[in-house]
């Protein structure tokens, strides 16, 4: 895990957040594009009369394949290994990657080619095979793009959404050697052909598992560019990574779940493909590796039960009016926007990222748009609480001493006047100030104070005006 | 302790209060309107179309294979890739006895990248998405959905069915089946990336172009 990555907490935080805020063309075109991918789900969703129905359904099928994670997943491991796939479990991403790094060994590995998998973010991959001297290519387009500007996802679904097209144009001419150009076709046609070489040549092939299940051992994933397809039947050998939620009890029950993806993630009525594998065949070896990392963390945590039931479809990002103005890096860790305020402070910790469920206005439009009726904002509001009770960035002894102080000021009406007073005279000497510091500081430099009335304003009008209000 | 037992563990302890759930059912939310066939063919045209797949309707096995020649005359596809299946064969007369080269176990990817042309068969379609299920059992099958420039889907009309759900009680059993290897794949249109500016773009890793033959 890269380290700053992990430095979540007070002023470097703060300074992450406000980041994308002074980019205005950066964080334009990433909140003008999750606008439109959100109106766009709405629509295909408006669709579906039954759509309510589906979400609901979905929710209770996730809740059941929670409260039995164990006996599913056991199942889920006998039934693909007795279609020959090699189930292995890791407890963390280190685990996980040292698995990955034997699998590569034992079958002398020189190239990786990787189809879209957020758990590899987890792990961080990417390095750890480069480090052990082994090519590892991303080939979703966005991660692609990612990857060789040396950045990080801004999404879930669509990892380039901050890149435009020229920004594309010069990172393919300087990394790639290719002329500039911004054409999306062009650009498309550039990717295309780089990576058709590596696909044809890898020896290993990788991918994420969109659902696990459990009562066929049939691993699900789904994806449009037909990368997925080639990562997976290419190289003669597959390793899926798979988090531990993501086990469903039956087959019967993945209709309902690719619809739900499908139309909340990119607003289409399926994927492009959608791609059910059974196990090993003589030729081509399967791997999946099951990776806790942190993930029973949620588990221990009744209330919090929910934030296991994501299926990544990023529809939460869209329509968040913070994740639109800052962007996916502001959240410091592979999850951004509403779930990933939820689900990274479980994951690394509240003491490292117990900041992050503090950024949301509480508006409740991602619980709106969860396909599977995460109760997001609940969920913020439930962490909020621990984060103040338990080692955390916003506990601390200021927090604490503010939050005593303001209890007291409200708590009669003579030190409510003075504190009142005491404020007006305090605002009226900021614009004086020779420098701004600390958290107050970062608002008061980009923003102009209001205008504070010399007398308080509503005491006034209420002495005048008090006799004629009916009670 | 293994990593296995020590996590299953984890969660058992986690979830030792919780009261025993049924399996929630299959949720009966499917609008189901019985069309006809030809009310299927004409959704199932409009759908694939609709995210840029093509469809060429066919009277019979003749016009079908016709068909063929023609768009293999005219994108002067001079390699052309096909699974070893009876439509396939059916389809595949009219272009010659050299041509195409059935999919073979000696096949590599590298030998497979010359294509320019992939012929498969759906096992079933999905009018109400524009959706042909493929049922792939060796891995040269694979590629020749996701490797050749050009896919040229063949399915006859009575593979038809209204949506996924109302294909699902054929598929399911298919895919319980222990014995069962490969990949059952669904394909909804030629290959497409969003992932520059949100803007559309055919054909990225996979197939520009998707064409089913229907018959």
């Amino acid at each position: 895990m890269i380290q700053e990555n992990l430095d979540l907490q007070g002023a470097q935080f703060l300074k992450r957040e406000t980041a994308g805020l002074y980019e205005p063309h950066g964080s334009k075109s990433l909140g003008e594009s999750a606008e439109r991918s959100s109106k766009h789900n709405r629509e295909i969703q408006a669709e579906i009369p039954h759509w309510q129905a589906w979400r609901a359904a979905a929710n209770q099928i996730k809740d059941y394949a929670i409260a039995n994670l164990d006996k599913l997943l056991v199942e889920f491991e006998r039934n693909i290994t007795a279609r020959g796939a090699t189930v292995l479990y890791a407890e963390n991403a280190e685990e996980a990657n040292r698995h990955v790094l034997r699998i590569a060994r034992e079958h002398q590995v020189k190239t990786v080619v990787k189809a879209k998998s957020m758990v590899s973010e987890e792990m961080e991959l990417n390095h750890k095979l480069e480090a052990a001297g082994i090519r590892a290519l991303e080939t979703d387009l966005g991660e692609y793009l990612v990857q060789l500007a040396g950045q990080r996802p801004v999404h879930i679904v669509t990892p380039a959404l901050h890149l435009s097209a020229a920004d594309v144009g010069r990172l393919f001419q300087e990394k790639l050697n290719e002329p500039f150009t911004d054409e999306h076709r062009r650009l498309t046609d550039i990717a295309r052909r780089h990576l058709r070489e590596d696909f044809v040549r890898a020896d290993m092939g990788m991918s994420g598992v969109n659902f696990g299940v459990a009562d066929t051992g049939t691993i699900c994933v789904v994806e449009n560019e037909g990368n997925a397809g080639l990562s997976t039947s290419a190289p003669k050998v597959h390793v899926a990574l798979m988090g531990i939620e993501k086990v469903i009890p039956s087959i019967q029950h993945l209709p309902l779940f690719l619809n739900l993806l499908a139309r909340s993630g990119t607003g289409q009525k399926l994927t492009t493909y959608t791609h059910l594998f059974h196990g090993s065949t003589p030729d081509r070896k399967l791997y999946v590796i099951i990776l806790d990392n942190g993930r029973t963390n949620i588990l221990k945590d009744p209330a919090a039960r929910m934030a296991l039931f994501c299926i990544r479809c990023g529809a939460c990002l869209n329509t968040c009016p913070v994740y639109r103005r800052t962007g996916g890096w502001a959240y410091g860790w592979v999850y951004p926007g509403p779930i990933g305020s939820i689900i990274t402070p479980h994951l690394l910790g509240l003491d490292k990222a117990g900041a992050l469920p503090f950024a949301s206005s509480l508006c409740g439009a991602c619980a709106e748009a969860c396909p599977v009726k995460i109760d997001i904002a609940h969920q913020l509001v439930h962490l909020r609480h621990r984060a103040v009770n338990e080692p955390s960035p916003v506990n601390s002894i200021l927090e604490r001493l503010v939050w005593k102080m303001w209890a007291w000021a409200m708590c009669g009406p003579i030190r409510y006047r003075l504190t009142m007073w005491a404020v007006r005279i305090g605002v009226r000497l900021v614009p004086f100030l020779p420098w701004h510091p600390g958290k107050l500081g970062a608002w008061t430099r980009g923003r102009k104070l209001p205008e504070v009335p010399k007398r308080p304003a509503f005491r006034a009008w209420w002495r005048k005006h008090g006799s004629e209000v009916q009670p | 302790m293994s990593s296995r037992d020590a996590i299953l563990s984890r969660i058992r302890t986690s979830l030792a209060h919780d009261a025993e759930r049924p399996l929630p059912p299959v949720p009966e939310v499917w609008p189901r309107e019985n069309p006809t066939v030809e009310q299927m063919a004409g959704r199932f045209q409009r759908e694939l179309e609709e995210v840029h797949g093509e469809v060429v309707r066919c009277a019979g096995m003749d016009e079908a294979r016709a068909k063929l020649a023609e768009l293999a005359a005219q994108e002067s596809w001079d390699a052309i890739g096909a699974m070893d299946r009876p439509l396939c064969r059916e389809v595949c007369t009219a272009l010659g006895t050299d041509r195409p080269s059935w999919a073979r176990a000696d096949w590599t990817p590298q030998s497979m990248a010359a294509l320019s042309a992939g012929v498969i068969e759906a096992d079933c379609l999905l009018a109400d998405t524009g959706t042909s299920m493929v049922a792939c059992g060796r891995p040269e099958e694979r590629l020749l959905c996701y490797l050749p420039p050009a896919c040229v889907v063949v399915a006859t009309a009575d593979r038809l069915v209204e949506h996924l759900p109302a294909a699902w009680p054929a598929i399911a059993p298919r895919v319980a089946d222990p014995q069962l290897r490969g990949e059952f794949v669904f394909i909804t249109g030629p290959s497409r990336t969003a992932d520059i500016e949100k803007i559309l773009i055919l054909g990225v890793h996979g197939p520009k172009r998707l064409i089913v033959l229907l018959t």
